[in-house]
């Protein structure tokens, strides 16, 4: 039910946003948005407390517990970038996937997993934060890039119309994704080793063929990718923009082939 | 009820710039003359908005001839050359749409440029000018202060709540707001101009203002490149020399009058003997073109050239006149709020004079009382004062609240005559003062009148709209554009 409240929480924080995109800059209705959109996220933190208090377990077992947590991670990721002025009107680019990630995972049913995740410890726990902090840096510079690229492509076509002036500058959108991939790269690597860390630990080896790991390896892999698109000719702002875009389409992609390829192989997935 | 505003002036659409800059009033020429409209016209409160679009004089209370002729005269004195008559360029709005037309201006409706944001700081200036003239009571008086508060407030709703400021209308400011959406922030940026044509410089004025910094000038005529470059602390560069400049800046602005294209696609990539990893914006306002088209195919590169700008700044003008109805029903309901105030104002002498009538029974009638039971203490004696006084009020709460309701929705006049004359009241209300001074009746047959022999004359309204005839006369109906 808390999920239902969030997922109608996200939807509506949506309209607002659209508005400002249709009817062009208004105070008022900006700070309508940022407060739907809070609320939103809020409602979802709640869900996922309430999922994990009721069944005991992070929800982070099957496809749509793990759906709804990668939603989560991008309403924090949003909640942290709105007070950044413009930068917060990346939440157009950012809310649609929120609700589509929330919205799938209501269809699907969000219910416990009948396997015992059996994950514990204070590095778990961390390699948990700390993985999800990495994906939500790849989501806001998926957000931003996305926006870069429209306004990219609207100045380029010699248009300064309500979707140019609603979308931040080039340079903001660049700051943010660069900010986002940054943190996001640190992160995910930390998480990677602690991960590695645990899993030796507790299982003995580095569990290389387990669809997780090879997902999060990717996810570690496309960064770098992300990166290097900022060397070489042309303009290093428009490739990384493009890239994150790819790159976390490639993410989430990934994780769906997996899920669906290699349902009950692992836990996270 | 009346309201005997009048707004009598030039402005650019009744009169051409060679009017206009000649009744242009500095700040210390405005004060003069608002010292000069109030010995003159013996007006209560007078604000003139003096700026390169229009000069006009608000005038409370007003009647009709004196006014405009006084006016008139003003304008007449500054006008040399020419024929020296401004009444052919004039306009006059009287009551309710002198008023109404002070909204439509600050809103930026009646701009050359529709929308035009500059004006609402002008109003404040002038409002505020009006203040600081040393005049006992303030020339920015009750009424017209309110006026011009809700005019500020009306504009500033207007633009925030519909489209009618939205996008930039100059090829200046596209520029600007081009380098914006690309940069964000100017500051520090980097320039090279490329000719030092009156246009372009215009542009790199307007982007030297938002932060622009660091300025290069090439120009065949290396002189007047120089000029340039010193005017916006830059530095002048030789023709030859701009590829290796081309790498380090962010903006390139040129207006060469150069019959074949002076930059390339060739020339940009050459110059970037790095990878180039921020964007380049290149404005290019020269005819025929200075920039190679296939420039602009560049990653990275962002190409206006003047056709690109001007068009943007058509579909700007555009969307802002789409937002022209919704605006005017903004500013009809700040009109409609404006004009209710006035007419509650306008009926405070009557119930001051009905409130007093009625402590004056009340005191006389306690005294009365008290003398005919003398053994009452004190404690019982301020009972029955409290008892009188709180009888009173609630007796005369009803009329006042009705009343004021009845000018504020138009039946106030009948309203007034009605309490006249169950209290008895004669002139009385008038002599008691307070609230607006009443409209006396005009020499011409106005219903605005003469306030020359300094006499109070409550005239009732005509026509319910304005003691003055509303509507705009141009005081010359085929004067020029």
């Amino acid at each position: 039910m808390i999920h239902l409240s969030a997922f109608v929480a996200y939807v509506g924080a949506l309209v607002p946003w659209a508005y400002l995109l249709f009817r062009g800059p208004r105070p008022n209705v900006v700070a309508v948005a940022s407060g739907l959109t809070v609320v939103a996220v809020l409602l979802h933190a709640m869900a996922t407390v309430d999922f994990w208090l009721t069944y005991d377990q992070l929800p982070l077992g099957g496809l749509a517990p793990a759906l709804s947590s990668l939603a989560l991670v991008g309403g924090v990721a949003l909640v942290a970038v709105l007070p950044l002025r413009e930068a917060g009107r990346i939440a157009l680019g950012l809310l649609p996937l929120l609700v589509a990630l929330e919205g799938g995972a209501l269809l699907l049913g969000i219910e416990p997993s009948p396997m015992d995740l059996g994950f514990s410890g204070v590095g778990f726990v961390l390699h948990v934060a700390l993985a999800f902090l990495g994906l939500q840096g790849l989501a806001v510079a998926f957000a931003a890039g996305l926006l870069y690229l429209i306004q990219h492509h609207e100045l380029k076509m010699k248009r300064l119309g309500r979707l140019s002036r609603f979308i931040p500058p080039l340079a903001t959108l660049e700051k943010v994704g660069r900010v986002g991939l940054t943190v996001g790269f640190a992160s995910l690597s930390l998480a990677l080793i602690l991960g590695w860390a645990w899993t030796v630990q507790n299982l003995g080896s580095l569990q290389i063929d387990d669809p997780k790991v090879i997902w999060a390896v990717l996810s570690w892999a496309v960064f770098v990718a992300i990166f290097a698109t900022r060397r070489g000719p042309g303009s290093s702002e428009y490739r990384s923009a493009l890239a994150a875009v790819i790159g976390f389409a490639v993410v989430v992609g990934t994780y769906l082939a997996l899920r669906l390829t290699a349902a009950g192989t692992g836990f996270f997935l | 009820m009346s309201l005997p505003l009048a707004v009598v002036g030039v402005s650019h659409e009744t009169a051409p710039v060679e009017i206009r800059e000649q009744v242009a009033y500095g700040v210390d020429e405005a004060r003069s003359a608002l010292l000069a409209l109030r010995s003159e016209l013996a007006a209560d409160e007078a604000v003139l908005l003096s700026t390169c679009n229009r000069t006009e004089a608000y005038i409370f209370p007003a009647t009709r001839e004196r006014t405009r002729g006084v006016l008139l005269r003003l304008f007449r004195e500054r006008i040399g050359g020419i024929d020296g008559d401004p009444a052919p360029y004039a306009f006059e709005k009287w009551g309710a749409d002198a008023a109404g037309h002070l909204l439509s201006v600050t809103a930026g409706l009646d701009a050359m440029v529709t929308g035009e944001a500059e004006i609402q700081g002008q109003v404040r200036d002038a409002l505020e000018l009006a203040r600081s003239v040393p005049a006992t009571p303030s020339l920015a008086g009750p009424v017209l202060n309110r006026l011009f508060q809700t005019a500020l407030a009306a504009g500033g709703q207007v633009r925030s709540e519909t489209r009618i400021g939205e996008g930039t209308a100059s090829v200046a400011s596209v520029a600007v707001e081009l380098a914006g959406k690309i940069f964000g922030s100017l500051h520090g940026k980097r320039i090279l101009v490329l000719g030092a044509g009156m246009t372009g410089e215009l542009i790199l004025t307007a982007l030297a203002r938002e932060g622009v910094q660091s300025v290069a000038v090439a120009n065949r005529t290396y002189d007047r490149a120089v000029h340039l470059a010193r005017k916006h602390h830059g530095q002048a560069v030789p023709f030859e020399r701009i590829s290796n400049i081309l790498a380090t800046v962010d903006i390139v602005l040129s207006s060469t009058a150069a019959p074949h294209p002076v930059l390339t696609r060739a020339i940009l990539t050459e110059s970037f003997t790095e990878p180039r990893r921020r964007p380049l914006l290149v404005i290019d306002i020269a005819i025929p073109r200075d920039v190679d088209p296939a420039v602009g195919d560049e990653p990275g590169v962002f190409l206006y050239n003047v056709d690109d700008l001007r068009s943007i700044v058509e579909e700007h003008v555009q969307l802002r006149e789409e937002a022209i109805p919704e605006a005017r029903s903004v500013l009809a309901e700040h009109r409609r709020t404006f004009l209710a105030w006035h007419a509650s104002r306008e009926v405070v002498p009557v119930i001051r004079a009905m409130r007093e009538r009625a402590t004056r029974i009340k005191e006389s009638e306690l005294g009365r009382l008290f003398a005919r039971l003398a053994g009452l203490a004190p404690e019982e004696r301020a009972l029955v004062e409290e008892f009188a006084r709180r009888f009173q009020n609630k007796l005369l709460h009803a009329p006042t609240v009705r009343l004021k309701k009845g000018m504020a929705e138009g039946s106030g006049p009948e309203l007034v005559e009605v309490v006249r004359f169950l209290y008895e009241m004669g002139d009385e209300a008038a002599r008691s003062g307070g609230g607006s001074r009443p409209v006396p009746r005009g020499a011409d047959g106005d219903a605005a009148g003469s306030l020359r022999d300094g006499s109070v004359q409550k005239q009732p309204d005509a026509d319910g709209h304005g003691s003055a005839p509303a509507g705009t006369e141009n005081l010359n109906r085929s004067a020029p554009r």
